[in-house]
């Protein structure tokens, strides 16, 4: 993101604020995409932004915090990004698999939030890890609601499945951010889609609705 | 209120007393092996009651009643202790998992099952053990998370041999899978529900075996139990 002009510029003082924000917040990821969290310093994201230190100290009150509402920021963009794609299906396999390809998409043109979402996240520790578990949580009922019983005989899923099935997502697309294959995860729609749908609908049907769509 | 903490406390002079009694011959090797083996449970009980970072080496010296030169013989300092816990702990569950799925006699559905099983057990059997490895290893240092990662490899590798292969499901179905499981151990060690861990097994199996289940390469579970009867 490029700072705003230096100087006289008619902005207002909220916006400046909020851009400075939003600046910080960028920074942040990028800085962990390509250093240790003890080596980014808030020297280091002030740099990136272009901020001051001391207009730094006014956004948060120190790095971690800095970092927890990155990190839920990042949480919520990939959440709306996903919402409003199944928003736009009507019927159940339409609205999962379009929440995942927006999702796989928005990871891979925002490589350092995915990073800071889906490895970074795993690695601060016990705390931001809940953050983490709960951040998953919340895609949970985009899974769920409107889901067939489940395939064949049996007519009903596991107790827990979903959350093991949005689990098992989230630490596949992580070991590819990991491995530094981020911007190749879209090409992973077919295979995340089927490991998805499968426990509803069955394999055969799963991969008809994918090598359909 | 009964009186636990007095209990509690002279059970420990108890066994204060017989350690520091008359020693019997033991050889060298397993004392040193044991004082290992205390100084790395010591780790693991203290980061899961603290955390890994804020557990110093004199609360492990203290907490396992060992020197601390003792400590400093056997290990380089608190990383390689956390590493060999770390690394002991996974060998034996891995060991567990291995026996079970070699002593299985039906096919890939049974074996994934006693797998599952042998792996849940060992979380219920060593819930301070496994907090460590699956919790603490994560964020404790860069090589512990590489530890965790190693771990993680190897799970998918010995699912994958096991799992039958067949080109209507993706290919990696075996990391997602392992990555569920994953999920909702650790949810549950969080939840300080590891003692139960082995309650999770019919949920997790049907969620292994699940994606395969009109493939005509597994048997719904229900129906696996009454033919085994």
């Amino acid at each position: 993101m490029r700072p705003l002009p230096r100087g006289r510029h008619g902005l207002s003082r909220e916006f400046v604020a909020q851009d400075q924000r939003e600046r910080l917040l960028a920074a942040i990821a990028s800085s962990l995409d390509e250093h240790s969290y003890d080596g980014t310093t808030v020297s280091l994201i002030g740099g990136r932004a272009r901020v001051s230190k001391s207009d730094f100290y006014r956004h948060f009150a120190s790095k971690d915090d800095c970092f927890l509402t990155a990190y839920d920021d990042a949480a919520e963009r990939l959440r709306r990004e996903v919402r409003a794609a199944c928003a736009e299906h009507e019927q159940w396999p339409d609205r999962v698999c379009a929440g995942l390809a927006a999702g796989l998409a928005w990871l891979a043109a925002e490589p350092a939030r995915a990073n800071l979402l889906l490895v970074e996240g795993l690695r601060a520790g016990p705390q931001v890890y809940d953050r983490f578990l709960a951040m998953t949580d919340r895609f949970v009922p985009l899974l769920r609601d409107g889901a067939p019983a489940g395939p064949g005989s049996s007519g009903r899923l596991p107790q827990g499945a979903d959350e093991a099935i949005v689990g098992g997502i989230a630490s596949l697309l992580g070991r590819r951010v990991l491995a530094g294959e981020t911007e190749d995860l879209v090409r992973m729609f077919p295979e995340v889609a089927e490991f998805a749908l499968t426990p509803y609908l069955g394999a055969a049907e799963a991969r008809r609705i994918i090598s359909s769509g | 209120m009964p009186p636990r903490g007095k209990a509690a406390s002279s059970a420990q002079a108890a066994a204060g007393q017989a350690s520091s009694g008359r020693r019997p011959a033991l050889p060298r090797e397993f004392i040193a092996a044991h004082k290992q083996r205390r100084i790395t449970d010591a780790l693991a009980e203290l980061s899961a009651e603290q955390g890994y970072e804020a557990t110093k080496i004199s609360d492990i010296v203290r907490r396992a009643g060992v020197a601390r030169k003792t400590l400093y013989d056997n290990f380089e300092g608190k990383e390689e202790v956390f590493l060999a816990a770390f690394d002991a702990a996974f060998d034996e569950a891995m060991e567990r998992i291995e026996t079970a799925c070699t002593e299985a006699e039906g096919g890939w559905q049974e074996k994934i099952e006693v797998g599952l099983e042998a792996f849940l057990g060992y979380v219920a059997d060593e819930p301070i053990l496994a907090h460590m490895c699956m919790i603490e290893a994560l964020s404790a240092t860069p090589a512990t998370t590489e530890r965790y990662e190693d771990a993680v490899e190897k799970f998918v590798r010995m699912t994958g041999d096991t799992l039958p292969e067949d080109a209507r499901l993706p290919d990696t179905l075996d990391e997602t899978l392992v990555g569920g499981v994953a999920w909702i151990v650790y949810q549950a060690i969080r939840r300080e529900d590891a003692e139960r861990a082995v309650d999770l097994l019919p949920q997790l199996t049907e969620f292994m075996i699940g994606p395969f289940l009109d493939t005509g390469l597994a048997v719904p579970p229900a129906q696996a139990a009454d033919e085994n009867s």
